[in-house]
């Protein structure tokens, strides 16, 4: 026993050390986890776009002209010419149809360069696509045609893809991108519940393999993730369903944007 | 017989004990695992505390536990080192408790009582805080908790959904409702997740981590803290002179000290209770050493039979012939 005995100091050293333990496990219980602070609630530094939503909503041309002034200056005649056309929309053409023509085109080719430029050419980008979703038909209808739903989405995506990791902090684009990330779940369930019997996988996976990419695992949410679920929940809890992913973006969409269904009713 | 008390006893005890040392020990390894049960790890690395209220509740339980084994063994720690185990164990226990039960909701209450109904049990064994069934409890609350944190990290906010044979099966969006049955939901408030989502395979380490150290830790301070008593009593039994206290030892083995309540008393208390003991079993081994000697029925016995080996037992008790070269038969 004498052998195998430690010295009174150190037993003493443990023993006090042991103790410091044992008021920090206490301690440690009640540490608060950090709160979240939306990069729009941070204070603003400079000139900036008001109230972006606004912009993405039914009565975004009431103020489109506003972002003139915004987007860059190599970009602004093409701009000025693309919303020009995008906000005449009067006869609610088909989605694909109508960017297979020469104004779509002339937008396709003026939302990707946009989509490169600065964050403000980010926003008039997703502006547009907005706008086309409002004015343009992708509604499958009972014959099934997700063509036009799949090519909105594909405008979505790659502005998704391009600019929701940057605007979880950006004060500017992270509602915007919240929306684009709704607008793009229902789009997707249309084209995926197309069929009257049955789904289309395609869709759902492409968009399941992208959600995943851009929110990040329920165990490990993005920053872009995080935001989603400290502002819609619902549309959070549903990334970790196993069976519809999109279902809860659906619905905090139809909360947002009721009458965007595809049938040009929101115009 | 005085020239013996006044010589340094042959087997001295150290000053310092190795009991100590293992006590030191056992509660550095319980505050560490309490410290790692008490954190939970968000999505963005962050740290925060798994909250008091299961705490609460697991001291409760470690505050019964030890008011029950109290009141068994009749002993109190009567030293540092014992009244340090003594806390050592009270903290272990209400950590690995509080670490164990659901953060809040009905599933910690039922947890809970399950817990109570196991520590107002009285102690099969005076000498462990925890019985190996509700240690086994404890581990299955354990994976319990681990398994509803695991669904809560992935925002499935019930223990099971179970398919329902052919309603599962049809493809109709109308039929999602009655497709699936959720089996024991909670909400992620009776969680307690931090608001950024927890991370789960971090926080399962951590949490792992501590409860294995906070049972080590118990069970390495439930083993020093009886050795330290054990400990005691050596040190009282060795103020007598070396022969006596063997002979004291002999009637008096070291393994029942505890059960014949040697545990936990005062210095003054302990001596009287061993003066009982060795007056009261000094006296039995007499008087059947008597009615041995005065016992003629073994003569009918047999030496292959029962009574035969108890006969053949009984003679090893018989005084051996004094040895006719030893002082006491040549004065």
């Amino acid at each position: 026993m004498a052998g195998s005995s430690k010295s009174p100091t150190a037993t003493r050293v443990v023993m006090a050390l042991a103790g410091v333990l044992f008021v920090f496990a206490l301690l440690v219980r009640g540490s608060k986890p950090a709160a979240i602070v939306r990069p729009e609630d941070k204070p603003s530094e400079g000139p900036q776009i008001e109230q972006p939503l606004q912009l993405l909503a039914r009565g975004a041309a009431l103020r489109v002209a506003e972002l003139d002034r915004w987007v860059s200056k190599d970009q602004e005649p093409e701009w000025k010419a693309v919303r020009g056309s995008t906000f005449a929309l009067k006869e609610c053409p088909a989605t694909m149809d109508w960017l297979d023509g020469a104004e779509g085109q002339r937008f396709g080719r003026c939302v990707a360069a946009l989509r490169g430029g600065t964050r403000e050419d980010a926003f008039a980008a997703l502006v547009l696509v907005f706008q086309l979703a409002r004015a343009s038909e992708w509604k499958p209808g009972l014959r099934g045609h997700i063509e036009h739903a799949e090519r909105l989405g594909a405008l979505l995506e790659g502005w998704l893809r391009s600019w929701s990791a940057r605007s979880a902090s950006d004060p500017l684009l992270v509602e915007p991108a919240l929306s684009a990330v709704l607008l793009y779940g229902r789009v997707m369930r249309v084209a995926w519940r197309a069929p009257v019997l049955g789904y289309n996988k395609a869709p759902y996976e492409r968009a399941r393999a992208l959600l995943l990419e851009i929110a990040g695992e329920s165990a490990h949410r993005s920053e872009f993730g995080q935001a989603l679920a400290a502002r819609h929940p619902v549309a959070a809890r549903g990334l970790g369903s196993d069976f519809d992913v999109l279902e809860g973006l659906e619905e905090e969409c139809a909360v947002l944007y009721p009458k965007l269904v595809g049938d040009c009713e929101d115009r | 017989m005085t020239e013996a008390a006044a010589s340094p006893a042959p087997h001295s005890v150290p000053a310092e004990r190795h009991a100590e040392w293992l006590i030191a020990l056992g509660a550095l390894m319980i505050g560490c695992g309490g410290l790692l049960l008490g954190v939970q790890v968000d999505a963005n690395r962050g740290f925060s505390g798994t909250g008091y209220a299961a705490f609460a509740l697991g001291g409760t339980l470690a505050l019964v536990s030890t008011i029950m084994r109290a009141r068994e063994t009749q002993g109190l720690p009567r030293d540092g080192s014992g009244a340090f185990a003594a806390l050592a164990v009270f903290l272990g226990l209400a950590f690995v408790s509080g670490g164990v039960l659901a953060p809040g909701g009905p599933w910690m209450i039922a947890e809970f009582a399950a817990l109570l109904v196991l520590a107002l049990r009285r102690p099969r064994d005076s000498s462990r805080w925890i019985g190996s069934g509700t240690l086994w409890l404890l581990v299955a609350l354990f994976l319990f908790r681990l398994w509803i944190t695991y669904q809560g990290s992935r925002n499935h906010w019930q223990l099971l959904s179970v398919p329902i044979p052919i309603l599962s099966w049809l493809p109709f969006d109308f039929l999602a409702p009655i497709q699936y049955v959720a089996l024991g939901s909670f909400t992620p408030w009776e969680l307690g997740l931090p608001p950024a989502g927890v991370d789960f395979p971090i926080t399962l380490g951590l949490w792992s981590g501590g409860f294995t150290l906070c049972a080590a830790g118990l069970f390495v301070v439930q083993l020093a803290a009886r050795e330290h008593q054990n400990d005691r009593v050596h040190d009282v039994i060795h103020t007598l002179p070396a022969p006596v206290a063997g002979l004291v030892e002999r009637l008096l083995p070291e393994d029942e000290w505890e059960t014949l309540g040697l545990h936990g008393q005062p210095t003054r208390l302990l001596c009287k209770r061993i003066e009982a003991l060795v007056r009261e079993r000094a006296q039995r081994q007499r008087e059947f050493v008597q009615a041995f000697e005065r016992a003629q029925l073994l003569g009918s016995t047999r030496a292959d039979d029962f009574s035969g080996a108890i006969q053949a037992a009984l003679t090893e008790l018989e005084p051996r012939p004094a040895n006719p070269r030893s002082p006491e038969a040549n004065p």
